[in-house]
Order: structure tokens, then C-alpha cells, then sequence
């Protein structure tokens, strides 16, 4: 036979395939908002707490999601929710970026999470979120979240321009398939 | 081979909706036709495309080896200078490719002659991999066409085995340009393809790509495009305005830097400059070269760029009889001798060979009224039958 065996399509089309979410494995880790609280937790130490700390800081602005203007910042982060960030627009202008508002530890009792900044949304005040966007619940303390919440955050680019591609297609009202 | 008159499906284009194909009669002119379908012979599919196809394909390998070990050759297919180490790199790096689709003059009789090679933005794969799958099972089943015929047409498997390969350990980003209703359908069809691959997947539209602070490129969400699908031809993106900053880029692209080489019609007069006599090869000539006198005052001349049939022109006693508008051709030009489309009851068949990861995958046949096949042609089905 020299066609495929079968054909299936999962997304285009009314006959596309429904896609259940399976429940996602969850790791151990804990969340503070300060080294203060994660000194006084039992089990952690000082040394542990301050490592872990001045790690997921050290990536804050990496990781954090950049914004043109603190209005913009603002409208995700709420009011007085965001800071000046290191970078620069490409115009000189500055770069903002929401306020770190705690930390999550990676390697708790075996787990595989990554050290890494929280943050707390202006539309949901009580949960932490990781740099991705992902909830990781409201409490403090010891806990669990998804794997997938407690990967290595990647890193947040700040686009100067967009449109640098796309003039040969405007000009020619044509979009270069054949 | 034949063209057979087939009574269309009943109900096709309820099909068509429901497999996603959105751009069947793109402003009401048919596109696709299954009032017809040709018949190939398991011979002719074997020996006449498919092997020539393969063999072809490796003397493409033979062409970009030299291409990228000689400069002079990137100049001479209108490579910009700033990319000339850009390409040789993606094929020293090994770069693997996705897909690319061979036309071909071919009427069941001699050799199949290669018109050229689109090697870089090809569409039209939807509908030769999933909507003329679809026809003949359906075909088949509805006594349409006789019980027991085959197609050539592994397209869809191959297309997922092959982007699954390429190691993308992130999201893939699919882009193509803006209001284009057929090259979206192939992105888009693609993108089902990479999540049967089991990839995360992003489209986008390729004036949406941003460039970062630190020269990279990102979405609309700021995330970076490490992995980038473009159905948007790369002499475009080199002279573009974030052009420059590609080299410089951690994006891989597929398909890769090095098929600038294959989808230029430069490749034609190289292939014959190497492999001259070659029975699936017309003898073309970059029109600079003296040798292109050869072929006297009848000619096809055709832009080194060029998509769907633009800028090419017939030339007879060295005038021009017949054209195509379009936007190419400040790049230069090859001549390539005349091979008029076969004619199937007035209509002129050009066989188009797919090619996944330089494997040949499949077929399609589009059908157009002249002797240059453009835009408007019509996708007609195949099956073979022996």
C-alpha cells in the first residue's frame, strides 16, 4: 500500500479528537513571601533559606514578564504592584516588571522543583504565581504543586520592535506559498 | 496514465467542513475537482516519479554541496552576501528539512521532466495528504472508483514521523503572512501534524515576530521562537527589515537556510550544468551564460524567485508570446527548454511529487488551462489502479 495506514486530525475540523487533561503529578515544595518565614519553619535552616531566597531573586528579572509602561504593568499586577526593571526600551525608556512576592523552593525532600520568584496577580490577590503564569495556590508554608508549575521559569524578552517581517507579503498581496 | 471522469461525492463539501478544508472554491472559482481523477499505473508512480524523484533529490544534496563550498555560486542565485555563511552553516550543521514538492511534466509517457522544485513554502499539502486520502477511501467505499486502488500518499505519516524528529525541545512556532487563506490551511494543517508529534505548538503571523532586546526573536507573548515553521519564503526574510538579525538569532528554522539553494530556480541551470542529459532534467541555462544560446530563440524564461507561475514567459523566435504577471525577476533569470504541459482532454495535468525529509511521500496533480500552471489551477485527485 503506498497511502497511510489511517489519518487523524486534532484540531482542525468538527471531527477533531477531544483532548482530556489527565491529572498532573504534583511535587513537594514550600512557599514563603520572606527568608523570615522560612527560618521558622521546621526542618529549614537559615543557610537553606537565605541560599534559596538570593537564588529565585537573582532570576526576578530575568524571569519576570516585561512591560512598555507601569500603566500596562499596573493593569496585570495592580496598583503599586510593578518596579522599574534593569532593562532598557529601545528608545532609552524604562522597562517595567512586577514586584517579586515571594519565593518557591526547588529540591524539597526529594522533589525536582526549581528554585524560582513568585508573584501575585492584581484579578487574584491571595494566589502566588510562578514567572510562567502558573497558580500555585495561597498557602504559605509546605505544599504541593504541579510539576509543570515548578519547572525552571523561562526567561521573559523584552520586544523592542515587531513588523520586521512581512513587507514583501504587504507588497505584493501575496503570501509567498505555492 | 488517464483522466477519468468520476461522479463527485454527494456530500464533499460537508467532508470538506468537517476535516477543516476552508479553502475548497477560494472566491467562488473551484479549487478543488473530483469530477475527474487520474489513474496511474503502480509502474508508472514507482519507476517514473517516485525513483526519479529520489534520485533527483540527492543530486540537490550534490548541488548544495558545492553551493556552500563555493561562494561564487550563492552570488550567482542571488544569495545576499551577509547569508552566504549563514546557509553553509544550516548544511555543515546538518539542519534537517521538512518537506518540499517536485513538479514534474509528466503524461505516462518517457521520462518525467522536473520543471522545478519547491523546496521551501510549498502548500497545497493539506489537501494532497488528508482531503484526497479522504476521497478515495470515500470513493472507494461509494463504488466511485473501482475497489482495491491505491494512492501514492503516505504524506501524513511521514509528516509527523519527520517533525518529530527534529528535536525541538520547546514550543514550535508556525507562522505564515497575514490574509492567506491557502497558506494558513497548510500552516495550520502543519500544526495538527506537530501535535500528533506530540510538540506544544504556537501559530502566528509572521509580521507578528517581535526581536528583543538581546537579538532574539519572540511571539506576541514575549516568549522567545526558538523553533520557527515559516511558510514564507526565505529570499523574503533575508532582505526584510530583521533580515540582518537571523545569523545572529538562536531560531532554528525549518525549513532550513540551506533550501534557499533548492528553491531557486538557479537550481535548474546548476542541475543540468552537473548532470547535463540527465533524463528527468531540461536543459536550463542561467541566462548570463553563453551556453543558453543553445537553445535558440524558443525558450521558458523564468525568474530565479518566483512563486505560483509569476514573471514566467514563453519566448518564441526570441520574442515574447505569452507571460505571466507578477512580482519577480530584479534577481536575475534562468532559460529553460520548452516541455508544454501534456493535455488531457484539453486540460494540463503538472504532477507534483512530495518529498518528506527528502524521502518521496506522495502526489498531487493540479490541473490548469495553459501551458503555465498558476494560482488558479485545480487540485484534481489521483488513485492507481493497475
Amino acid at each position: 500500500m503506498k497511502r497511510s495506514g489511517k489519518i487523524a486530525l486534532v484540531m482542525m475540523g468538527t471531527s477533531a479528537l477531544t483532548l482530556t487533561a489527565c491529572e498532573e503529578p504534583k511535587i513537594d515544595t514550600a512557599i514563603f513571601e520572606t527568608v523570615e518565614q522560612c527560618v521558622a519553619e521546621q526542618g529549614l535552616t537559615a543557610e537553606q533559606c537565605y541560599g534559596e531566597f538570593d537564588a529565585a531573586k537573582a532570576q526576578h528579572a530575568e524571569v519576570s514578564p516585561k512591560y512598555n509602561s507601569r500603566a500596562d504593568c499596573e493593569a496585570d499586577f495592580g496598583a503599586e504592584g510593578c518596579e522599574v526593571s534593569p532593562y532598557r526600551g529601545s528608545t532609552g525608556g524604562s522597562v517595567f516588571m512586577p514586584l517579586m512576592a515571594g519565593f518557591m523552593m526547588g529540591q524539597m525532600m526529594g522533589g525536582r522543583g526549581y528554585t524560582q520568584p513568585l508573584y501575585r496577580s492584581g484579578d487574584d490577590r491571595k494566589a502566588f504565581r510562578t514567572a510562567d503564569n502558573r497558580s500555585v495556590g495561597d498557602k504559605v508554608g509546605r505544599t504541593q504543586v504541579s510539576e509543570r508549575a515548578a519547572a525552571r521559569p523561562a526567561k521573559k524578552l523584552y520586544t523592542q520592535r515587531r513588523g520586521g517581517f512581512g513587507a514583501r507579503a504587504r507588497a505584493t498581496g501575496f503570501g509567498g506559498g505555492g | 496514465m488517464e483522466r477519468r471522469a468520476v461522479r463527485p461525492r454527494d456530500n464533499w463539501q460537508q467532508v470538506a467542513a468537517e476535516h477543516g478544508f476552508t479553502f475548497h472554491t477560494p472566491d467562488g472559482e473551484r479549487y478543488w475537482d473530483e469530477s475527474h481523477a487520474y489513474r496511474f499505473t503502480l509502474r508508472e508512480v514507482e519507476e517514473d516519479l517516485e525513483d526519479p524523484a529520489e534520485e533527483l533529490e540527492q543530486m540537490c544534496f550534490e548541488v548544495v554541496e558545492r553551493a556552500v563550498a563555493d561562494e561564487e555560486v550563492l552570488r550567482r542565485l542571488a544569495v545576499p552576501e551577509m547569508f552566504r555563511g549563514y546557509v553553509a552553516d544550516s548544511w555543515r550543521n546538518g539542519e534537517r528539512n521538512l518537506y518540499g514538492r517536485m513538479d514534474f511534466r509528466y503524461d505516462g509517457n518517457g521520462p518525467a521532466k522536473l520543471y522545478e522544485y519547491n523546496a521551501d513554502t510549498p502548500t497545497a499539502l493539506y489537501e494532497s495528504a488528508i482531503f484526497q486520502w479522504v476521497w478515495l477511501e470515500q470513493a472507494m467505499e461509494q463504488g466511485l472508483v473501482p475497489e482495491g486502488a491505491d494512492q501514492f500518499n503516505s504524506l501524513h505519516e511521514r509528516l509527523i514521523d519527520a517533525i518529530g524528529r527534529f528535536g525541538v525541545d520547546g514550543p514550535l512556532h508556525l507562522a505564515c503572512a497575514r490574509d492567506t487563506d491557502e497558506d494558513l490551511g497548510t500552516v495550520e494543517y502543519l500544526e495538527d501534524c506537530a501535535r500528533q508529534a506530540g510538540l506544544a505548538t504556537r501559530r502566528m503571523f509572521i509580521e507578528d515576530i517581535g526581536l528583543s532586546d538581546d537579538g532574539r526573536f519572540t511571539d506576541t507573548d514575549d516568549d522567545p521562537v526558538r523553533w520557527l515553521f515559516k511558510l514564507y519564503p526565505w529570499e523574503w526574510l533575508m532582505e526584510e527589515e530583521f533580515g540582518s538579525r537571523i545569523p545572529g538569532s538562536d531560531t532554528q528554522f525549518i525549513e532550513p537556510g540551506w533550501k534557499a539553494v533548492l528553491s531557486n530556480k538557479g537550481l535548474l541551470a546548476l542541475l543540468w550544468e552537473m548532470f547535463e542529459g540527465h533524463p528527468n532534467l531540461l536543459p536550463t541555462f542561467f541566462e548570463d551564460d553563453p551556453k543558453a544560446a543553445s537553445l535558440g530563440g524558443r525558450y521558458v524564461r523564468k525568474p530565479l524567485l518566483s512563486r505560483e507561475g509569476a514573471n514566467i514567459a514563453f519566448v518564441e523566435n526570441g520574442r515574447t508570446v505569452m507571460d505571466f504577471d507578477g512580482p519577480y525577476g530584479a534577481e536575475g533569470f534562468v532559460r529553460q527548454a520548452v516541455a508544454p504541459l501534456p493535455s488531457f482532454d484539453g486540460r494540463r495535468p503538472m504532477c507534483g511529487v512530495w518529498l518528506v525529509a527528502s524521502e518521496p511521500a506522495g502526489m498531487c496533480i493540479r490541473e490548469d488551462e495553459g501551458d503555465i500552471t498558476t494560482d488558479d489551477a485545480c487540485f484534481v485527485p489521483h488513485f492507481i489502479l493497475d
